[in-house]
């Protein structure tokens, strides 16, 4: 018969299919695996990690899908290029998650700046009439002013950008509600 | 060295061609073949198309003078959006890949057919299903929220944003589907000796587009899935009233809809590599720069959909970092605009109506392109955001880039496709009147938008209405240029001359079948062994003629 | 894949495999294409799935508070058994591949039937997971009531509840469509469709079941378990 091609290669054995097959002890010790993981997480989960549980459930979530992805659907096996779709699409998911989460992160970010900018400017111009219209937001103004008087001045950048930090998020959070 | 594809000596036709195969309806409704149902999405979209297009006219129309003339706010505001999202969902997006990409993609690789043909098949089916959601809700109660349905708006009107973007959510799997099949396709379905480096450009350009296709839609379709939920239920993700975020929703749609901006676009950008190749007889320039700078604008067009969020509330650190990204789009375009025109410098180009269009994509999209920049650039964008520079903007890429591109890859595959000849000097006179249309409707539009007459207004200050009413006639005159093509192709589907099976001398193997190809496309397998564009002509020093 | 179309093409000389398809070459061809066209398909799953992901993220980072008190209302031990419940349907189901790997249709069916039960399972006790939130009203937006059957969170608990029913939800009907193929899959084993040269649409089946376990496997630690 004609030569047979696949991809625009030359293929020698068209009519065989090579398939890996695992031996059943792969299986078994996968869902072993699994079982040991899911106990694992379950009672993690009763002990108090705080914040830290996020991340060890993640990472234990992440171990047990690689076996998964492995072994029981042959990704270490099977063509490459399926792989690469697979990683591929974790890294779209990343993009996705990373740039949406850096905007909702972020968003307060430059107001403080903004803030203490006003501080520095309130200062610099005091008595002197001029009014700095950075912060056009009334109650937010008022806020920072009154912010101020109580910490007694001084130009204060970095000192006090903490603290005004969770103020703001605090009153974000109220605004919200 | 002769031809790059050995020499198949188009047989007589003594095996029907695809049109005529198989006879009936139902040959029609249940066919599997790529390329009938090219011509039925060829069919659909051109529907769309008119009818959309009939809503831009009265559009402007309305717009003609400053005052109220025939339509209410809101029956304006429903106008527009059902102008949007009958363009974007049912007319730009399956334009170019379902409807020429079905039927090019396999006779350009040398298959039999696309990977999963009634995969095909189905999605046409889940497309007209979308449409006929989308049509209901026109029908019922209309849709004012623009193409975007943006919360807290979408959740809050009283149209019918449910059926419309459940509408979307389906005509979305159907553009999945495709996507997913044509990159199977690619990968699988090459004949022998085609590599990557042997794939028309145009293939290059429709896998890129599947790719985004497969990544970006189920994005959009959870998206709409939200928001329907949040619309019925009032789950409080994207409703600000129940506690959620309008921004997030942004992202969500834009993380698809930006993506689609490139699905819209990137096939038009494979069409014009194969029409200025073709029609100047000369090798593409830079061939490996053009494919790649395809699949490159397939990545970075999902890094960058933050700028259409500059003045939603978006975090300005995200603004400036999206606004950076963005010009990086920049490149891969530019990389592929000055090789098309190195591609014409010395060429022995052929002035026929598949080249004007070409060239008028060279001046539509270079305008488009570049005035894409300043609405990059975070600080002038505050000042252009949703005035007509923006419109302009997109018209210019969508309609100047992707449509121009369709209509010349129409014209350059016409005679493939229906075995049949249209007459050139209609045709040149056709692409005359839409390019000027084109033109006169739109770069005064620029000037409306700098001058700030915001987008999406049904009435506006007396100040800008000669603008408005020049850029109103210019539609009038695109409309008669579009009809006018249309009525010289339907003509020449009854009049017109049998097309030969290569009347424009092109090398790439859709042309070495007959016109209108066989069912299965070749007689026998094709074998490739150069590339695409090695025109005969180039290496006979200027012998001239064609076999 | 098989088609229905019966032209045999001029090259397919020396043996006409009744499962492959008119526009095929070889079986290679056709299984590669349609496994590619499986990880494609997963690989937007992944991404639809993706979307309520990051809605549950973005929940915990404005309301975690809430989202803590909120979550205490599932029901770990629920949530538990249906993890398990799932992973051994994996099990099952990729036993079941190895089986027609091997040309075993009987074990193959029997593999299926088990992953079904499975399933079934699964689907039995999310029942008696929706039914309990029903009755305490803790359903999603607009529609919350558990205020008025006593039960009091602070913050604004209808979103959690919304993302759980989303996100549970849309993984139930993946379940019960990931049910249906399995049975129509056991209905063309039992006609002898498959052997050992010849099971893609098995292995195919067992790709998305798989994944319907991989999205399962995120969601019992981010919904149930994490505080």
């Amino acid at each position: 018969m004609a030569k047979v091609f696949l991809n625009g290669q030359p293929v020698e054995h068209p009519h065989e299919v090579h398939e890996h097959i695992s031996p059943m002890s792969t299986y078994n010790a996968v869902i072993g695996a699994l079982f040991v993981l899911t106990g694992l997480t379950f009672a993690v989960s009763f002990a108090d990690l705080g914040p830290a549980s996020l991340t060890v459930a993640m990472v234990v979530a992440f171990i047990k899908a690689s076996l998964v992805v492995a072994y029981f659907m042959h990704l270490k096996y099977d063509d490459k290029y399926h792989l690469f779709v697979f990683l591929g699409t974790i890294i779209f998911v990343g993009i996705f998650f990373g740039f949406t989460m850096f905007d909702l992160k972020s968003r307060d970010a430059l107001n403080d700046e903004q803030e203490t900018f006003v501080r520095w400017k309130e200062q610099q111009n005091a008595g002197k009439g001029l009014v700095v219209g950075v912060d056009n937001v009334p109650e937010r103004r008022a806020k920072v002013l009154a912010d101020i008087e109580a910490h007694g001045g001084g130009h204060g950048g970095g000192d006090h950008g903490g603290e005004h930090k969770a103020d703001a998020k605090a009153e974000h959070k109220a605004a919200a509600h | 060295m002769s031809s790059a594809v050995q020499s198949h000596d188009p047989h007589p036709a003594v095996e029907p061609s695809y049109l005529v195969s198989k006879r009936g309806l139902m040959s029609w409704l249940v066919t599997v073949d790529h390329k009938r149902l090219g011509l039925m999405y060829l069919a659909s979209v051109m529907f769309f198309f008119l009818i959309a297009g009939i809503l831009a006219i009265i559009l402007r129309t309305e717009l003609f003078t400053p005052d109220q003339d025939f339509m209410s706010a809101q029956t304006y505001n429903q106008v527009f959006t059902l102008h949007g999202a009958i363009m974007v969902f049912l007319f730009i997006i399956p334009s170019v890949p379902a409807a020429l990409g079905n039927f090019l993609l396999p006779l350009m690789l040398g298959a039999k057919d696309v990977a999963f043909p009634r995969l095909n098949l189905l999605s046409f089916y889940v497309y007209s299903a979308g449409a006929v959601f989308l049509i209901a809700a026109i029908l019922t109660s209309g849709l004012d929220t623009g193409w975007t349905f943006y919360t807290p708006y979408s959740t809050s009107t009283g149209t019918a944003v449910i059926t419309a973007t459940t509408g979307v959510f389906i005509a979305g799997f159907s553009s999945i589907l495709t996507g997913l099949n044509f990159v199977v396709t690619v990968h699988k379905m090459r004949a022998p000796g085609m590599n990557w480096n042997r794939m028309p450009l145009f293939v290059w350009a429709i896998y890129s587009t599947a790719v985004i296709q497969v990544l970006a839609t189920p994005v959009l379709a959870i998206t709409l899935l939200l928001l329907i939920i949040e619309r019925s239920l009032g789950i409080g993700i994207f409703d600000p009233a129940m506690g959620g975020d309008p921004v997030l929703f942004q992202h969500f749609f834009w993380f698809y809809s930006h993506p689609a901006v490139y699905i819209m676009i990137l096939p038009g950008f494979g069409i014009i590599s194969e029409l200025v190749t073709v029609h100047s007889r000369k090798h593409i320039f830079g061939y490996k720069a053009i494919a790649l700078s395809s699949v490159a604008i397939a990545v970075i067009s999902f890094v960058v959909w933050g700028h259409h969020l500059f003045v939603s509330g978006q975090s300005e650190l995200a603004g400036v970092l999206f606004s950076f990204l963005t010009f990086a789009v920049g490149v891969p375009t530019a990389i592929k605009t000055f090789s098309w025109v190195a591609t014409l410098y010395k060429g022995s180009i052929q002035y026929n109506t598949a080249c004007w269009y070409g060239m008028a994509f060279l001046w539509t999209f270079t305008v488009g392109g570049l005035t894409g920049l300043p609405l990059s650039t975070l600080a002038i964008d505050v000042h252009l955001h949703d005035t007509y520079f923006v419109v302009a903007h997109f018209h210019y890429v969508m309609v100047g880039g992707t449509v121009v591109a369709f209509i010349g890859g129409l014209h350059h595959w016409w005679p493939k496709m229906t075995g049949k000849m249209f007459n050139e000097t209609a045709g040149k006179i056709g692409c005359l009147l839409v390019f000027i249309g084109f033109n006169v409707t739109f770069m005064t539009q620029f000037f409306l938008g700098h001058q700030g007459m915001p987008r999406r207004y049904y009435a506006y200050l007396p100040e800008y209405q000669v603008m408005h009413q020049v850029s109103t006639i210019g539609s009038y005159i695109l409309a008669v240029g579009l009809l006018w093509t249309l009525i010289y192709l339907v003509h020449s589907l009854f009049k017109g001359e049998k097309a030969p099976s290569n009347p424009w001398g092109a090398v790439s193997l859709e042309w070495q079948t007959q016109s209108p190809p066989i069912e299965h496309n070749f007689h026998e397998t094709p074998h490739i062994h150069g590339s695409p564009y090695d025109f005969p002509e180039i290496d006979k020093s200027g012998a001239g003629g064609h076999h | 894949m098989s088609n229905e179309h019966a032209h045999a093409p001029a090259h397919d000389d020396d043996e006409h495999n009744p499962h492959l398809a008119h526009h095929f070459d070889t079986m290679g061809q056709q299984t590669a294409s349609a496994k590619l066209g499986m990880w494609l398909f997963l690989a937007t799953e992944i991404l639809m799935f993706s979307g309520l992901f990051l809605a549950y993220f973005i929940l915990r980072m404005f309301y975690p508070e809430m989202v803590l008190e909120a979550h205490e209302h599932l029901s770990k031990w629920a949530g538990g058994i249906n993890t398990v419940v799932l992973l051994t349907s994996s099990y099952t189901m990729a036993l079941g591949v190895r089986s027609i790997q091997l040309g075993d249709v009987k074990k193959l069916r029997l593999m299926l039937v088990l992953t079904i039960l499975c399933g079934c399972i699964f689907m039995v006790v999310k029942y008696f997971e929706y039914s309990a939130k029903f009755q305490h009203g803790m359903l999603p937006g607009k529609y919350y009531t558990a205020h008025l059957h006593g039960y009091e969170i602070d913050g604004l608990p209808h979103i959690f509840f919304g993302v759980y029913f989303m996100m549970t939800g849309l993984h139930g009907i993946h379940v019960a469509i990931g049910l249906a193929i399995m049975l129509w899959m056991f209905v063309r084993a039992g006609r002898g469709e498959f052997g050992a040269k010849n099971y893609v649409a098995i292995e195919n089946t067992g790709l998305y079941w798989h994944l319907v376990d991989l999205i399962w496997i995120f969601l019992f630690p981010l919904l149930y378990l994490v505080k």
